[in-house]
Parts: structure tokens; C-alpha cells; sequence
């Protein structure tokens, strides 16, 4: 996988308006057939990036290279984008709705028909091919929206918050047919603000914030190597001996689990020992890979 | 190249459709038959059947007379009249068609001969005057014996306001007069005839070649030409603005912009409007001619004056190219507005000053028709906002050289060209510019960035 060229390489990268930096000096590499998480919080230059991924703006300095080649306005029919503010034309039927997007990436009618049916079935719209797309419920048109972005069948699909508006089914379906596309092959970047779901999805993970890349890399890797132990831990007594500032950073308690994240430096084993000498009865201790929403809490946190 | 005939095709299916297109669409040339036709119509049809007029007749002379001059306009006429009525003159101008529809009311009386028998003048205008109370009679009319010397009569009537039905019995009465006092001396009927006959003026426009052709019509016709290039430029320029404002308020820009580059996208939106407009004004031609054609024709066979302004087949083609031309200069500068913008009110906004230059050709258009060869009809014509209108009503009122026609075209097209290709660069900007209205250095950072 590795030794794979990369779908896409940021060399570089800068954009600016004005006097306001969006994007400064980026880099950063998608490898093909995964799914690369793209996090960070609102402003932190993700949308800005992804235009200039989708050829819609230009960057001031740096290289953006897909497919090996130099990003041109041909290459774009092979992205599928899902924007972030979901555009669709209110007043079209959601067929011809889709056979127009279709078109416009370079699809001819006959082929796009064919596939247009075969993805309202799959997302379970059949029924609302000939309804105004006005007439949809915004999870609906969440989805037509997704359909817009992979009916070209591209090879690298770009979706921004794709489960904005979803109800825990259609979550469900969404996450199923991303991962069916990684299956297909395609190479998909994600970006979204749900950590829980970008934690089950991604392979990759870059973080941005304040227009800088904060963190890159696989995800499995970057949870381990954390600098911080996170401890899932359940016990018995001994309240105050959890706050300690040069001990423990953080706690989060759901009923009677609490989960700790640890100073960095700091030994798990130095707090087991504290439960058991204070004679609380701990009746679960386990070391647990931190959250990537407790990594993009702290790597917002250290910027600030 | 499929893209940017993707792009047509929506624009053009989608608006094609909607209800608006069909209502202006059919309402077009409803209205045209609206303000042809039915005024004649209604002149014609005098609500409550026609009036009904008394006539004692002291003289014992005029009352035939009369009857024939009210019942056939004049009688010695008829045969005239007759001549030209199958091809309505076609560049009768309004006062000419206020004359025929007058004409044609006067059709709208029955008279009736009121017999003295015996009784005095005073009784039977007693009488009378109780008819037309019960409004079984609308007007009687005196003729006293002394009329052809004294040449006074008397009318009487419930509506003193229809200045029209006593105007008409003064002048035909009159007439009336006139023949008897001349028959009275002896002047043969076929002399009062000859002596009668109406003077016509057919009117001609001589053109530079010095070839006579019919002349397109009067004034109404000249302006209605720029009238309505106006009106369609400022219709379907405000269509593109509405289009582009919702592409950038739904966010639509985005996808489109990441599938097809700006100009092409653009492009392909004026076109495919355009090519709606064309849809639309195609139909009103067609309508118009079928009318022209058929409908005045029939509408005149039951006796309705009406006339229609003889229009060459070449005007249409220099309507089209002007509308182009307008259309395209007009909705560019919409587009420009509509993504420079961020809601619908400031789009409307921004675009006064647009309206205003549109305006400003359609106030140009005065002078231009009062004096069409004029070096300012010259200059009007040839600056490119101007000349869809200025330009489309000289070459209606009097045809300017081809070569002038086809450098003001030349001037715009090109103007146009410059105008969508600063357009499509501002245009990819503004698109994706959200929260606040594009100030004009900014807009000029963009032109220069893009």
C-alpha cells in the first residue's frame, strides 16, 4: 500500500485573501483506494483546501498534483465533490436534476440514465425520481447530493460532511456505500466534524487548524503514538484521588465508567498504584488508545 | 463542448416549462388582439343595439336623402369605399383608423319617419320626447320646412353627452342639404356626385435609391419595434440575474464550478435563455403573421376595421439580431450583478443603473425617429447599449446605409464578446463569495487575478 503512487499530492500549498491566510504551506498526500479523513475545526482553511483539490480555486504558491499529473479542468471529471452547503436546483425533478450534474461531467445521456436508476435504488429514492427536488426532505436531498458526486463514477470522490441532515438509518447507509466505494477502489477524502464516524471510516487522517496542517498520517498509528495514555476505568470510592493536575489532564465519566486521559509523561501504572494503595476497588482498568474527538480537542487546545 | 450543451439544454428545458414562459407566451399574442381588434369591435358594437333616431321631416325633401347619407356614410361613396375595403391600407396611421372605426358606427342607426298627420309640432315633439323617456327612442331630429335656406334643424336626445351621434347627424345632415340645393339648380345626380367624391391620400416613403416602398408604419409602429426589444432585454436580463443570484444563494456555483469552467457555463446560461426568448418571440411572429395572414382577413370580412402595419420579412431578421445583440450585452451585465450580489433585493439594487441605460436608449429613440439621419441618430446608433433600440427604429423609419447597419452590429457583438469574457472571470469569484456584496476594487482584484 504503501509503495502505491499517491492519488493526490499538496506540495506547498498557500492561499490567501487579502491579508487573511487560508491555507498556509500545505502538504500532504492521499494514497489510492483509502479513505483520508481531512479534520479540523470550522475556519481552519479545510473548504479553502478542498477548492483548490477541485480545481474551483486556484492556489497563490505550491503544487496540487492528482494522478499524477498537473491539475487541469479535464482531470476534474474524474473527482466527484460533495460541497459542504448542499446546491441543488429546488424547482427540477431529482431525475433530471441528476441527469444534468451527470452531463456536465462529461457523462452521455444514455449511460447516465442507467446509473441514475441504479443509485436511486440504492439509496432508496426510486420512488422521487419525478417529485421537484423542493419536495424532499433535507435528508433526502443529502443524498441526492451524494448521488451528484459519485454518478460519474469517479475515481477520487471528495465528500464535506456527508452526513449533515441524516437520520441514524441513512448514517448507516452513507457510511455503507462510502465504504463501498473504498471497496471499488476509489480514493475518498472525508471531511467532516463527526469523530466518531471519521474514527470508523478513515484510514488517513491530516488535521488542520488555523490554515496549518497539525497532524498527518495513518490514523491507527497517530492514536498510538499519542503522547497520552487514556485509561477506561471503573471503580469503587477513593473520588478526590482522580484530581491531580500533574497526573491526570482530563476526565470524562458516563455513570459509573470514567475515561482519563493522562498528562503527557505520565505513567498509567503510577495511577493504577494510587487506586489500589488509596483501597478503592477498581473493577476495570484499561489502557485504551485515545479518541480522535481527545486528539482534535487537545490539538485545538495547544494552538490556542 | 457536451457540457456547455448540457448547460443550454437546462436553461432552456427548464424555463421552456415553466408556467410563466406559457402565459407570457400565449398572453403575448392574446394582447395583440387585445388592442386590435376589440377596440374596433367595441366601437363598432354600441352597447344596446343601435340608435334609434325620429325624424320629422317638415320639408318633406331630406328625409331620403338623409337616411342614405347616415345608412352608407354617404351614398355616392359606397362605391369607393368598396374598392379599397379588401386590403385594409396597412400604414394607416391612428387617426386614419379613428375615421374608419367611425365610419364603420355609423351603421349602428335606424331611423324612423315620424309623420305629421295632422297634428302640431308641438304635440308630436311632446310625444316624441316621452319616447325617448321610455327609451324607446334615443334622439329625434326637427327638420323644419325652411331648412335648405335657413339651414337649422333641432335634436333632441336623452344623451347629450354622445357628441358623436350629433356630430354624425349635423354632417349628414348637412350633406343632405347640400344635395337637394343642388339638385334644386338643376345639377345633374351624376355631377353631385363627381362633385362629392372624397380625396384619399395613400402615403409613400421614398427611400435613398430613390425606389418606392411601403413605408412600415407611422410612429406607434417605429417605436413599438424598440418598445419591445426593451421590454423582452429587460424581461430576460432579469431572468439571467434571478438564475445566477439562486446559483450563488444555493450554493449550486460550487458543483458547477468543479465540473465546468466559466465562460463555457456562463455562455452556455445566455445562450440557452436567449434561445428561450427566441422560443417566445418566434411564437409571437408567427402568431402576428398567421394573423396578418388569416385573422384580418376574417375579422374584416364581418365588417371590422382593422389594420395591421405591413411589416418586410427582413424586419424580423434585423429584430432578431438587435434583440441578440441587446439581449446579450443587457444579461451579461446581469450575470456580472447577480454574482457580484448576495441576495435577490440587492440585485435589484445594483441593477438600476442597467435599467437606466436601457432607458436611456429607449428616451434616444424620439429624437432618432424624428430625425433618423442625424449625426446624433449616427452616434446613438453605433454606442453599443444604445443601439439595439436607436439603431432597430432608424432602420424601421428610414433604412440607414448596410454599412452602418453592419458596424453598429459589429460594435456590439464585439463589445459583447469583451463583456462575457470579463464577466466569466468576475463571475467565478463572485459565485463563491459568500456573506457580503462585492465592493468594485475588489471586483477589479478579481478581473486581474482570475
Amino acid at each position: 500500500m504503501e509503495d502505491t503512487k499517491p492519488t493526490l499530492v499538496l506540495e506547498h500549498v498557500t492561499k490567501r485573501y487579502g491579508e487573511f491566510t487560508a491555507v498556509n504551506d500545505l502538504s500532504l498526500q492521499v494514497r489510492p483506494g483509502r479513505v483520508f479523513g481531512l479534520i479540523g475545526p470550522n475556519g481552519a482553511g479545510k473548504t479553502t483546501t478542498i477548492r483548490m483539490i477541485v480545481n474551483i480555486i486556484v492556489p497563490d504558491s505550491g503544487r496540487i498534483e492528482l494522478f499524477g499529473q498537473q491539475m487541469t479542468t479535464a482531470l476534474q471529471d474524474r473527482i466527484g465533490y460533495l460541497p459542504e452547503e448542499r446546491g441543488l436546483y429546488k424547482k427540477m425533478k431529482v431525475g433530471e436534476q441528476l441527469r444534468f450534474f451527470a452531463e456536465l461531467k462529461g457523462l452521455r445521456g444514455g449511460e447516465a440514465g442507467e446509473r441514475i436508476d441504479s443509485w436511486l435504488r440504492r439509496l432508496q429514492l426510486s420512488d422521487w425520481k419525478e417529485k421537484r427536488t423542493k419536495e424532499l426532505s433535507k435528508g433526502m436531498q443529502q443524498k441526492v447530493q451524494f448521488i451528484t458526486a459519485v454518478i460519474h463514477n469517479p475515481d477520487l470522490v471528495i465528500l464535506d460532511e456527508p452526513f449533515s441532515g441524516l437520520d441514524p438509518v441513512n448514517v448507516d447507509l452513507m457510511k455503507e456505500t462510502i465504504l463501498e466505494q473504498r471497496a471499488a477502489g476509489k480514493t475518498i477524502i472525508l471531511s467532516t466534524h463527526q469523530m466518531e464516524i471519521a474514527e470508523k471510516l478513515c484510514d488517513d487522517v491530516c488535521m488542520i487548524n488555523r490554515a496549518q496542517k497539525v497532524l498527518d498520517g495513518r490514523l491507527r498509528e497517530i492514536r498510538r503514538s499519542f503522547s497520552r495514555n487514556a485509561v477506561a476505568l471503573q471503580f469503587n470510592g477513593g473520588d478526590g484521588l482522580l484530581n491531580d493536575p500533574a497526573l491526570v489532564a482530563n476526565i470524562r465519566q458516563n455513570g459509573d465508567d470514567f475515561e482519563i486521559l493522562l498528562v503527557p509523561g505520565a505513567n498509567p501504572q503510577t495511577l493504577l498504584k494510587r487506586l489500589v494503595d488509596a483501597g478503592t476497588a477498581v473493577t476495570k482498568f484499561e489502557l485504551v488508545e485515545p479518541r480522535l474527538h481527545d486528539i482534535f480537542i487537545e490539538k485545538v487546545r495547544e494552538v490556542a | 463542448m457536451r457540457k456547455f450543451l448540457a448547460v443550454i439544454k437546462r436553461e432552456y428545458i427548464q424555463r421552456v416549462r415553466t408556467k410563466f414562459f406559457v402565459v407570457m407566451t400565449v398572453m403575448g399574442p392574446v394582447m395583440m388582439l387585445l388592442f386590435t381588434v376589440v377596440p374596433s369591435y367595441l366601437a363598432r358594437i354600441k352597447a344596446g343595439g343601435p340608435t334609434r333616431i325620429a325624424v320629422v321631416d317638415e320639408s318633406a325633401k331630406l328625409y331620403d336623402r338623409f337616411r342614405d347619407a347616415l345608412m352608407t356614410e354617404r351614398g355616392e361613396d359606397e362605391a369607393d369605399s368598396q374598392q379599397s375595403a379588401p386590403a385594409p391600407q396597412i400604414n394607416s396611421n391612428q387617426q386614419e383608423r379613428m375615421k374608419r372605426t367611425a365610419k364603420f358606427s355609423e351603421q349602428g342607426y335606424t331611423l324612423e319617419r315620424v309623420d305629421r298627420a295632422g297634428q302640431s309640432l308641438e304635440d308630436i315633439k311632446l310625444q316624441l320626447s316621452e319616447r325617448v323617456r321610455k327609451s324607446e327612442l334615443d334622439a329625434y331630429v326637427i327638420i323644419p320646412s325652411d331648412i335648405l335656406t335657413n339651414g337649422k334643424a333641432q335634436f333632441y336626445s336623452r344623451n347629450t353627452g354622445d357628441i358623436f351621434t350629433r356630430e354624425t347627424v349635423a354632417g349628414r345632415l348637412s350633406i343632405a342639404v347640400r344635395d337637394v340645393r343642388l339638385s334644386e339648380q338643376h345639377v345633374p345626380p351624376n355631377v353631385v356626385k363627381e362633385l362629392n367624391r372624397k380625396v384619399t391620400l395613400s402615403s409613400t416613403k421614398v427611400n435613398a435609391r430613390g425606389e418606392e416602398q411601403d413605408s412600415g408604419g407611422g410612429f406607434n409602429v417605429v417605436f413599438g419595434f424598440g418598445f419591445i426589444i426593451y421590454v423582452t432585454t429587460l424581461l430576460y436580463g432579469q431572468m439571467i440575474l434571478g438564475a445566477v443570484i439562486e446559483e450563488k444563494e444555493t450554493r449550486i456555483a460550487e458543483i458547477l464550478f468543479s465540473s465546468i469552467r466559466s465562460f463555457p457555463l456562463l455562455m452556455g446560461k445566455l445562450v440557452g435563455v436567449s434561445l428561450v426568448a427566441l422560443t417566445q418571440l418566434g411564437i409571437w411572429s408567427l402568431a402576428f403573421v398567421l394573423f396578418a395572414l388569416y385573422g384580418v382577413g376574417a375579422v374584416a370580412a364581418q365588417g371590422v376595421p382593422i389594420s395591421l402595419p405591413h411589416i418586410p420579412a427582413m424586419m424580423f431578421v434585423y429584430f432578431g439580431l438587435y434583440f441578440l445583440l441587446g439581449y446579450f450585452l443587457y444579461a451579461t451585465i446581469y450575470a456580472l450583478v447577480g454574482s457580484m450580489v448576495t441576495t435577490a433585493q440587492e440585485g435589484g439594487q445594483l441593477s438600476t443603473p442597467v435599467v437606466m441605460l436601457l432607458v436611456g436608449g429607449l428616451f434616444l429613440a424620439f429624437p432618432v425617429i424624428r430625425s433618423p439621419n442625424s449625426s446624433l441618430a449616427f452616434w446613438a446608433s453605433m454606442f453599443p447599449f444604445f443601439a439595439p433600440i436607436t439603431m432597430l427604429v432608424r432602420i424601421v423609419t428610414e433604412t440607414p446605409p448596410l454599412w452602418q447597419i453592419a458596424l453598429s452590429l459589429a460594435i456590439g457583438f464585439a463589445t459583447a464578446v469583451g463583456l462575457i469574457w470579463l464577466a466569466s472571470r468576475i463571475y467565478r469569484v463572485g459565485m463563491l463569495m459568500t456573506g457580503k456584496k462585492a465592493s468594485i476594487p475588489e471586483v477589479w482584484r478579481w478581473v486581474r487575478q482570475a
